[in-house]
């Protein structure tokens, strides 16, 4: 026998055996196919670098610079106008951002020219009728290369239709329904950049089974709407999945804009509950928050709203500890790892203090953090997917996109789905405490998110294997694929 | 007591304070519909630019008892002003006409608070006396919807002996009924009309602080609050304070026993009760205007 | 020329014009125009009640909704259901709607009618998001199939196509506006119109009032109904917010501007309501003053609508120019 053949160290030519410079190619290419098996694990394709960043000193949200002539133009679906406005005001914001900084680097060069970002408003005024209309004046009248929106997942869910009927790209960066890509809403020229309703409740679920274990009896207490049930659906089926030894002990939905909560109070009381999982946002997250403490039922909420500086401060720190945030954007062991975040975070902060007019100094837009921040790096992703595509055209975007995956500022790393067009990412579990313990999440001076009310304090990673967003099986083009995309 | 007997009292205790809470915005409307028949859209816009005025009376002077002194009277002092330049010269034309006018004053209100005070949610405390919790009996009962019962029982108290013990109130009713008659013995009806309708606005005010405390004050509180003052007024029957009052307390306790009991249906209880009264009463269960 | 000649002429342009206007304006405008024609349609249909009747509707998007909710359930739920029947299915959702509550409306007027009719659609919109199961809450009902308008053997128009679509609604609609349009020139709209003025009298005439008044309210229903379920087709969607308030004091904003005294008016405020709200949408955050502040203006100065500014204008065009002698042509 020879036994240089057996010996793997010894690197000898043998005539029978393949040239190494094939076996290297077919090894190559094994892994080439075989990437998306290692998805999670491998590096992302694209990173946001903080270095890179033009001077943003000159950024101000009441006077943003727009350009005009051949650009490339982004719409911003939301509500301006109505009681709902601060939503279109906290979106434009963040994308204005992200549209200046890269403007001010000289734009991204697509279609062999350099072309600047143009954001647009497109006011949907929160009714389908509206959506519809504004949608299709933007696509036809305006001709914008991308649909970028919205709160509300019924009125995203007519932005995607208004997107595949004349093929241009939308972007769901804050609708957080699984049903928006499922077999009968999906649209391929359609991505979800922001997570989801299944996920979410899963990755509360995890947080309490799998690394809290500590309380055992969950209320739900969610808006009856299909946001609030599939928020619920997740919930549960995480706490099978990760805490079966968890107790449900009453579950409600309440109608949207509730005013008193008492009732549904008395009977969380009268449960024996240790938590309170909500979706809710305001106004009827502020009016839960402050009506439970005023009764007195001093439970932590796992939520993913009750993070609004306003409605904290106004419970203040007492009734604000204790709660548990689901966030797209948290990191564990400190928000600031890096000089660039650092750098980062100063670029706006310092702009908050010292530059910004109504209605962007207040507290709101104080750190740029939270889902302001994960707004801003989601339009980061559409600009390195633009740029990268080297084009305009929706196919050509699509194609990069499928199999993108990019590092965000804060360090995770959201992969796209390509099946489903939604995004594999790490998600965080955030406990909130008092300013003094603060500095375990804000780690630079002057050590707190805020003196008036708990924030964000230790955090934990939830791993992206274990909250996949929810793959709707019936959807043809999911059908033989793992929910881990490959 | 024991826990479920607790709970149950406990529920019925939110039911009557979330009622007292509707009576106080109804109140006003029930003065202003169902005396003057004069259908007012803007009656939460009111209340809602009392509860953002209040908000800047604290801001500046810290004290609540002021607030509750003075951002009603402002309100009023807003609603008199419509009705007087604005309201006055649509009666021609009957509910519709009052139905556009409303409702392009409460569109102008809401633009209005949101380039006064923004477009987030403002904080505003229950006053620290008033903070806290009382045990009752087993019941741990917050101490400031205590004072809102009580509050609301004060207003009732009040409207009634000013309605039907004072003269004025006397003229009031009269000149609510007979218009022309009240007119031609001499009183100036105007402005007992302005006085009614400043007094359904200043009740809305006070509504408007008091409410402030426990719920969320934003741009968007006109519309949450609306609907229900009507249903309580049209239900109680036009005119009728009793009635607005009896109703106020019957939904509030639908609610919380909804909630209790049959938490899926709640909110629908509240509009089936009404639809039930209105098809036996269509002029509501103490009605007495047409 | 003889004002007949004119007349004539004038339509044939009008309806060269309504037939070529996706071509020369364009999918959003005419899908602008198609919206317009809904709701000019709603707004008729509730002039109906008001306008001829004296009966001011405040909630009536539950017809509307009605309208759309019935298309929108038959389409999903029977799978092959075409054009047609799935908008005779909407009407007769509003119809049966009115006819259950008819019995209580008829005997009323005035306020206690206005605000019925508040309460119960409040009701409909509580109720429908309620009924998540059945309804879709308030995500509402979307994507369901929206079949060709087939004439079997003869044509198969795609409905998904804008300017089909405008065709298929401009008929569906300008035939309602049109029926609605015949029933007040008949004897019956001399009775309407007596109702609305004096119900004594009429009553005395012989006429039977709450008779009459059930014609009409079913009819205002079922023609509401049509433009909800031509809405439905059109958005693909129908959601809650086709019954809510707002939704039913959008008629009564559209009436008044364009006057309630003509047939037309409504669709005259449908028309300059369609063109503020593009203005608005177009230059401006501040939606809420603008619409506002143009409502109070409205009915302060005037408030007999365009209509009535137009006959003003007549009027006042009238007594200068008058006295002239023959102004026609002998024919």
């Amino acid at each position: 026998m020879n036994r240089l053949a057996d010996d793997p160290h010894t690197v000898k030519e043998d005539p029978m055996k393949p040239p190494r410079m094939a076996l290297t190619l077919v090894i190559f290419t094994c892994l080439l196919l075989f990437g998306a098996a290692d998805a999670l694990a491998a590096a992302p394709k694209a990173a946001f670098d903080p270095d890179k960043m033009a001077d943003m000193s000159d950024f101000d949200p009441n006077n943003p610079v727009i350009p005009t002539g051949d650009t490339i133009k982004i719409a911003v679906v939301a509500s301006f106008s109505g009681p709902a406005a601060v939503v279109g005001q906290i979106y434009f914001i963040s994308v204005q951002w992200a549209a200046h900084d890269i403007n001010k680097r000289g734009g991204i060069m697509v279609d062999g020219k350099r072309k600047k970002i143009e954001v647009i408003k497109a006011n949907h005024a929160s009714t389908p009728a509206e959506t519809k209309k504004v949608a299709e004046r933007m696509v036809l009248q305006e001709k914008v290369h991308v649909l970028w929106g919205t709160d509300g997942s019924h009125l995203m869910k007519v932005i995607n239709q208004v997107a595949d009927k004349y093929k241009v790209i939308a972007q769901t960066t804050a609708a957080l329904s699984d049903e928006l890509y499922d077999e009968t809403s999906f649209s391929r020229y359609s991505f979800m950049s922001s997570f989801s309703t299944d996920q979410i409740g899963r990755a509360a679920a995890y947080h309490y089974g799998k690394v809290r274990k500590k309380e055992k009896k969950f209320y739900i207490l969610g808006q009856d709407y299909l946001f609030g049930h599939s928020l619920a659906d997740g919930f549960k089926k995480g706490l099978k999945e990760y805490y079966p030894e968890a107790e449900l002990v009453g579950e409600d939905y309440h109608p949207l804009f509730m005013k008193d909560f008492a009732p549904y109070l008395q009977k969380v009381k009268a449960s024996g509950a240790e938590v309170i999982f909500t979706g809710d946002w305001i106004p009827d997250a502020e009016n839960l928050l402050v009506q439970a403490r005023q009764m007195g039922v001093t439970l932590p909420f796992a939520n993913i709203f009750l993070d609004e500086p306003n409605m904290l401060h106004r419970v203040g720190v007492d009734g604000t500890t204790g709660l548990v945030h689901v966030s797209q954007y948290g990191s564990e062991g400190g928000f600031f790892k890096t000089p660039g975040q650092i750098k980062a975070y100063k670029a706006w902060n310092t702009l908050w203090k010292t530059k910004w007019g109504p209605p962007y100094n207040t507290r709101l837009y104080e750190h740029g953090t939270g889902n302001i921040g994960s707004y801003i790096q989601q339009t980061y992703w559409l600009l390195s997917v633009m740029e990268r595509a080297g084009s305009t055209d929706p196919e050509k975007i699509i194609k990069v996109w499928e199999s993108d995956s990019y590092q965000l500022l804060n360090g995770k790393v959201l992969t796209m789905r390509a099946c489903d067009h939604k995004v594999i990412q790490d998600l965080h579990v955030e406990e909130y405490v008092a300013p003094a313990k603060q500095r375990e999440s804000f780690n630079i001076a002057p050590y707190f998110w805020y003196e008036g009310t708990a924030s964000v304090g230790p955090t934990v990673m939830v791993p992206a294997k274990s909250v996949l967003p929810k793959m709707d099986r019936a959807l043809a083009r999911c059908k033989d694929k793992s929910e881990a995309g490959e | 007591m024991d826990p479920t007997t607790a709970m149950y009292v406990a529920q019925g205790v939110h039911g009557l304070a979330y009622g007292m809470l509707l009576f106080l915005v109804a109140s006003g409307l029930t003065m202003v519909f169902g005396m003057m028949g004069i259908l007012n859209i803007a009656h939460a816009s009111f209340f809602m630019l009392s509860a953002y005025f209040s908000y800047q009376v604290l801001a500046v002077f810290g004290s609540f008892w002021l607030a509750l002194l003075v951002a009603p009277v402002v309100a009023a002092a807003f609603g008199v002003l419509c009705e007087r330049l604005l309201l006055r010269r649509v009666h021609a034309f009957g509910h519709m006409g009052e139905l556009i006018l409303t409702v392009g004053i409460s569109l102008v209100i809401l633009e209005g608070v949101k380039v006064f005070w923004g477009t987030e949610s403002l904080p505003i405390h229950v006053p620290t006396i008033l903070e806290g919790r009382l045990a009752l009996g087993g019941l741990d009962y917050p101490v400031y919807r205590l004072f809102v019962i009580g509050l609301a029982l004060v207003v009732l108290g009040l409207l009634a002996a000013l309605l039907y013990t004072t003269r004025l109130g006397t003229v009031v009713r009269a000149a609510v009924s007979d218009a022309g008659m009240v007119n031609a013995l001499g009183v100036n009806v105007p402005l007992v009309f302005m006085l009614v309708f400043g007094t359904g606005t200043w009740l809305a005010g006070v509504a408007g602080v008091v409410i402030a405390p426990i719920l969320t004050v934003y741009p968007g509180l006109a519309d949450q609050m609306g609907m229900d003052a009507f249903v309580v007024v049209v239900t109680g029957g036009l005119g009728s304070l009793w009635g607005a009052f009896l109703v106020s307390i019957i939904l509030g306790e639908l609610n919380s026993y909804g909630v209790q009991f049959v938490s899926q249906l709640a909110p629908v209880l509240m509009f089936v009760f009404m639809a039930i009264v209105l098809a036996f009463r269509p002029m509501g269960l103490f009605g007495e205007r047409e | 020329m003889t004002s007949t000649a004119r007349r004539w002429i004038g339509g044939s342009v009008a309806l060269a014009a309504l037939l070529a206007y996706p071509y020369l304006f364009g999918i959003y405008f005419t899908n602008v125009f198609v919206t317009f024609g809904i709701f000019a349609l709603y707004a008729v249909s509730f002039n109906l009640l008001l306008g001829f009747t004296g009966l001011l509707s405040f909630g009536h998007a539950m017809f509307f909704g009605a309208g759309g909710y019935g298309t929108a359930l038959a389409l999903t739920h029977f799978k092959s259901l075409p054009l047609l029947p799935a908008l005779v299915i909407g009407v007769a959702a509003a119809v049966a709607l009115a006819l259950l509550l008819s019995p209580l409306m008829v005997r009323l007027s005035g306020t206690a009618f206005s605000m019925l009719h508040l309460a119960f659609a409040q009701l409909m919109y509580v109720l429908a998001l309620k009924l998540r199961a059945i309804t879709g809450g308030e995500d509402g009902i979307g994507g369901f199939p929206v079949p060709p308008f087939r004439i079997p053997g003869l044509v198969s128009v795609n409905m998904k196509d804008p300017s089909s679509f405008y065709y298929f609604a401009a008929a569906v609609l300008g035939l309602s506006v049109f029926v609605l349009w015949f029933v007040t020139k008949t004897p019956f709209g001399s009775v309407m119109v007596g109702v609305r003025d004096n119900p004594k009298r009429v009553a005395y005439l012989g006429f039977r009032v709450p008779h009459t008044k059930a014609v009409v309210y079913l009819l205002s229903a079922g023609f509401a109904g049509v433009a909800g379920s031509v809405y439905a087709l059109f958005q693909n969607l129908i959601s809650a917010d086709a019954l809510h308030v707002a939704n039913s004091f959008t008629p009564v904003t559209m009436t008044m501007i364009g006057g309630v005294g003509s047939f037309f008016g409504p669709i005259l405020g449908a028309a300059i309501f369609g063109l503020i709200s593009e203005l608005t949408s177009r230059y401006t955050e501040r939606v809420d003053l603008v619409v506002g502040l143009i409502l109070i203006l409205v009915i302060m100065y005037a408030p007999l609508g365009f209509m009535g500014f137009v006959d003003a204008v007549r009027a006042r065009a009238r007594t200068r120019f008058a006295p002239r002698g023959a102004t026609e042509p002998a024919r």
